[in-house]
């Protein structure tokens, strides 16, 4: 998914820093990536799969058990290619990121540093049809989504903080958010349906659930605690408690609604 | 002072002098432990007879990881209490059973060090850390989990694919072999074990293309007494089941520990995937002797008979599975069987004698089999191999149960194990081998959160291959299981919960948070007539034991 832009953008950086970078070696220095092409992007994919997949996922997503985590969205250790091409040639001490191998040219690392961007999509490379300012004002009136979600720290509790949902969401998840929300509920916001042992049913948001407990929270937001072993069922609800919302907004609302999210980063 | 000992430790051996006295005469040496009676192979036959010490990775040469201590029972196990707690240096996550012998415990970390500490306190008598070339092919993280004890030597594996004996008093090193070359990415992880006069090991790798074999070492030297490759050569049978040269790259590691039947000098040993883990195009046949049990002569390591879980696995069902063996009563008789719950989410009871299939069925979610036929050789479903696209297909990778050590109770006559009902798409790549590289032909993905999947201890009956019980947990434990004779199943799950269970009805007894995943098996022992139970959690060896009155 590099646009025309970004290659525009690395041809300038070939032409500008190409000296310094063909004397920088193996520590990063930033003079951007120069390989970067569609096909270097394949590449980096290609070594991704056989060599890092097996802890972020074959998608990338990450994966719970082994600690890697999501690379599709904004890294939490680098915030240019520059970050990330030292990530994977030096590896995070201490844990199970280890360094690639040490005669692993500097080009293939660069692939690899195109690859991961290519996952995330660059809020300077998309034109949104939507408008963020009608998209604000609706999240906030017509569309009451702020009665359930927070942005820097103005809204509800009953969905995720939505402050910086524009760094882990791209437009089309967004879009899906809004008009399908039954379609991918992470367990943090399933409904779960407890019956105890003297027969009492609730439903609540699941807080936390682990192999002996479970903490829910009921729509008038009081907590409960089970041990599991004071449990008859447990039922998982598998719709959202956020409603779709293809009926009651226009394409164009969702447009804006959309921008708005997406311009939604630490940034701004 | 440590280093000056060990340089002169094989001169003394040469001398006929036992290195613990010299170094007890030494007024500054701080680093031995108290003497313990030697460990003899005697001594190993008949463990369970000595349940105060743990003296392998899996309590018996059988495996069942049974104990005959019954001090902690269902009736005060809600008691325990942490006695204490040995945080390891290196931080990584330990897969280690520790070893005691005598009061004295030895644990092995990440990467390849070994401790020895005081088993009723947790203090450290001495270290030994293992020096590592910088680019090591592994896997799967930097575990070792656990050592062989023989004398007052111990054998320890090492990531960079040697083997090293190990004074147990000092800490000092006695020999270092390497066993295969790491550099072509074999590793080594798993304990050794001790059979009769000598040290019989396995290999890791398959994910590098390496081909698997089990090795016996003498314990005196270090030197390689017998190896039996895993996947025949050329000539010997077995070499056809695989397509063109494949075979010489064909995985079937050996990577965790086998078991030893004393009465029919047979060693039982797992064997891993065949490799290219997903792409079976360049490996076509049924790819002996990977995903099997293989069942070798006690003195020279000839293969007297396979069983294949998994003929042609594309979805790395690796069968290295500890053998849980025992005698129980079958259709009117007591038979001496083998039990295993596969990886490829089957479970089977097999004739330990001849390697004959008695009873077997799934015991977690599988999509990928008919069912078995009455050979125990796996139907299956058409079109479920590794795409290019992606197809899903359960159990995932990681299996319905791994390499986490399975445990059997003689006073339920259950067989216990760290189930998982998962789903995973699994995808195909075309890869051309190259040595020292990653191997494995694709992957796969998970496409719902781990929370949403099912995990569970299941207590099964060998004599049926029927679940009893099960205890659900939270996704997916890599704990192992333990069993007492106070009736009870110890374990621990992904979430960190370290727990008791009653053997007969998987009723919850006493549960408590470390905090950490735990990747380990715990294992019990007893000083001074007080029974304790240890397991590793995250980077932390726990202990437990009642109240002191
Ligand atoms: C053995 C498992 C493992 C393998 C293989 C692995 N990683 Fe990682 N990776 C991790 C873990 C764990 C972290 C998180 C480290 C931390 O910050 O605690 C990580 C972090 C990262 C990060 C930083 C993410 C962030 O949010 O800042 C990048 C980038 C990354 N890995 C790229 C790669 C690439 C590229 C490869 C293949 C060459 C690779 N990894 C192979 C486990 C792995
Ligand atoms: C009744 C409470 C509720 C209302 C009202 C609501 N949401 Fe949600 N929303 C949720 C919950 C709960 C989730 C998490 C579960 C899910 O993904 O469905 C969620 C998830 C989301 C996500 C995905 C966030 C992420 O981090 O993955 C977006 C985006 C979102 N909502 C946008 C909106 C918008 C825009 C509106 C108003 C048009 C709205 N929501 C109204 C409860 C609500």
């Amino acid at each position: 998914m590099s646009s025309i832009s970004t290659q525009i953008k690395h041809l300038l950086a070939i032409a500008t820093y190409g000296l310094l970078f063909a004397a920088s070696g193996s520590n990063a220095e930033d003079a951007g990536n120069l390989y970067n092409t569609r096909f270097d992007i394949n590449a980096g994919l290609k070594y991704f799969e056989r060599q890092c997949s097996r802890c972020h996922g074959f998608d990338a997503k990450g994966n719970d058990e082994t600690g890697a985590p999501d690379l599709t969205g904004r890294l939490s250790r680098a915030s240019s290619d520059v970050g990330i091409f030292n990530i994977i040639r030096t590896g995070v001490p201490g844990t199970a990121m280890l360094p690639v191998a040490a005669d692993l040219p500097d080009s293939q690392v660069w692939q690899l540093v195109a690859y991961i961007g290519s996952l995330s999509t660059d809020p300077a490379n998309i034109d949104l049809p939507g408008s963020v300012v009608a998209g604000s004002r609706l999240f906030a009136n017509k569309g009451d989504c702020n009665s359930c979600h927070m942005i820097d720290g103005q809204g509800g509790r009953l969905g995720p903080d939505l402050s910086r949902v524009g760094e882990r969401r791209n437009p089309e998840e967004l879009l899906t958010d809004i008009l399908d929300p039954h379609q991918e509920v992470a367990p943090r916001w399933w409904t779960m349906r407890v019956t105890d042992n003297e027969g009492v049913t609730r439903e609540g948001l699941r807080m936390n659930e682990d192999s002996f407990s479970l903490r829910i929270m009921d729509a008038e937001s009081n907590l409960w605690s089970y041990p599991k072993r004071q449990l008859a069922s447990i039922e998982r609800v598998e719709e959202s408690t956020m409603p779709s919302y293809t009926q009651t907004l226009s394409d164009s609302e969702v447009d804006d609604l959309v921008a708005y999210l997406f311009s939604l980063r630490k940034e701004n | 002072m440590n280093r000056s000992i060990a340089l002169l430790a094989p001169l003394f051996l040469g001398l006929g002098l036992t290195l613990p006295v010299l170094a007890q005469e030494d007024e500054f040496q701080t680093v031995i432990t108290p003497a313990f009676s030697p460990v003899t192979w005697e001594r190993l036959i008949n463990a369970e007879d000595e349940p105060e010490n743990w003296m392998m990775y899996s309590g018996t040469l059988d495996s069942q990881r049974y104990s005959r201590l019954d001090q902690i029972d269902k009736s005060n196990v809600a008691e325990l209490e942490m006695k204490w707690s040995y945080q390891i240096p290196v931080i990584d996550r330990a897969e280690t059973v520790p070893t005691v012998v005598d009061g004295i415990m030895f644990i092995t970390e990440a990467p390849s060090n070994l401790t020895a500490v005081d088993a009723r306190t947790g203090r450290v008598y001495w270290r030994y850390d293992h020096e590592l070339p910088d680019d090591l092919r592994i896997c799967c993280g930097r575990n070792n989990r656990g050592v062989a004890i023989l004398g007052e030597t111990l054998f320890m594996s090492t990531l960079d694919a040697h083997l090293v004996a190990i004074d147990a008093r000092t800490g000092n090193v006695l020999w270092d072999t390497e066993v295969a070359d790491y550099e072509a990415g074999y590793s080594k992880t798993a304990a050794p074990l001790i059979v009769k006069d000598k040290v019989v090991t396995g290999i890791a790798g398959g994910e590098f293309g390496i081909r698997g074999f089990i090795d016996a070492y003498d314990p005196a030297t270090g030197e390689l007494e017998w190896r039996t490759y895993a996947i025949p050569g050329p000539g010997e049978p077995g070499n056809d089941s695989w397509s063109g040269d494949s075979w010489k790259t064909g995985g079937a590691a050996t990577w965790i520990t086998g078991s030893y039947d004393p009465d029919l000098n047979l060693i039982y040993w797992g064997t891993g995937n065949p490799g290219p883990d997903w792409n079976g195009d360049v490996r076509l046949g049924d790819n002996l002797y990977s995903d099997s049990a293989l069942a070798l002569d006690g003195d020279t390591g000839e293969i007297a008979w396979h069983f294949q879980f998994t003929p042609h696995d594309v979805h790395d069902y690796d069968s290295i599975q500890v053998p849980i063996l025992a005698d129980i009563e079958y259709q009117g008789s007591t038979r001496k069987v083998m039990m295993w719950a596969n990886r490829n989410a089957f479970f089977y009871t097999i004739d330990r004698a001849t390697g004959e299939f008695l009873e077997g069925d799934a015991y977690a979610s599988q999509t990928w089999a008919q069912g078995l036929d009455p050979n125990g050789r796996p139907i299956r479903v058409p079109g479920m191999a590794p795409t290019y696209e992606g197809i899903l297909v359960s159990p995932p990778i990681v299996g319905a149960t791994n390499w986490y050590s399975p445990g059997y109770s003689q006073q339920t006559g259950l067989f216990y194990v760290t189930s998982f009902d998962g789903e995973q798409e699994f995808f195909k790549r075309d890869e051309d081998y190259e040595e020292g590289e990653r191997f494995t032909g694709g992957g796969g993905r998970y496409n719902q959160p781990m929370d949403a999947f099912h995990s569970s201890i299941r207590a099964i009956n060998p004599a049926t291959a029927q679940i009893e019980w099960e205890f659900p947990i939270m996704p997916r434990s890599s704990a192992g299981i333990t069993t007492t004779a106070g009736g009870i199943v110890f374990t621990g799950s992904a979430d960190g919960y370290f727990f008791a269970l009653d053997a007969a009805t998987g009723e919850e007894l006493w549960h408590i948070s470390l905090g950490a995943r735990v990747h380990a098996a715990p294992m019990t022992y007893a000083v001074d007539g007080k029974q304790f139970v240890t397991i590793a959690s995250g980077n932390v060896v726990y202990t437990f034991g009642l109240k002191d009155d």
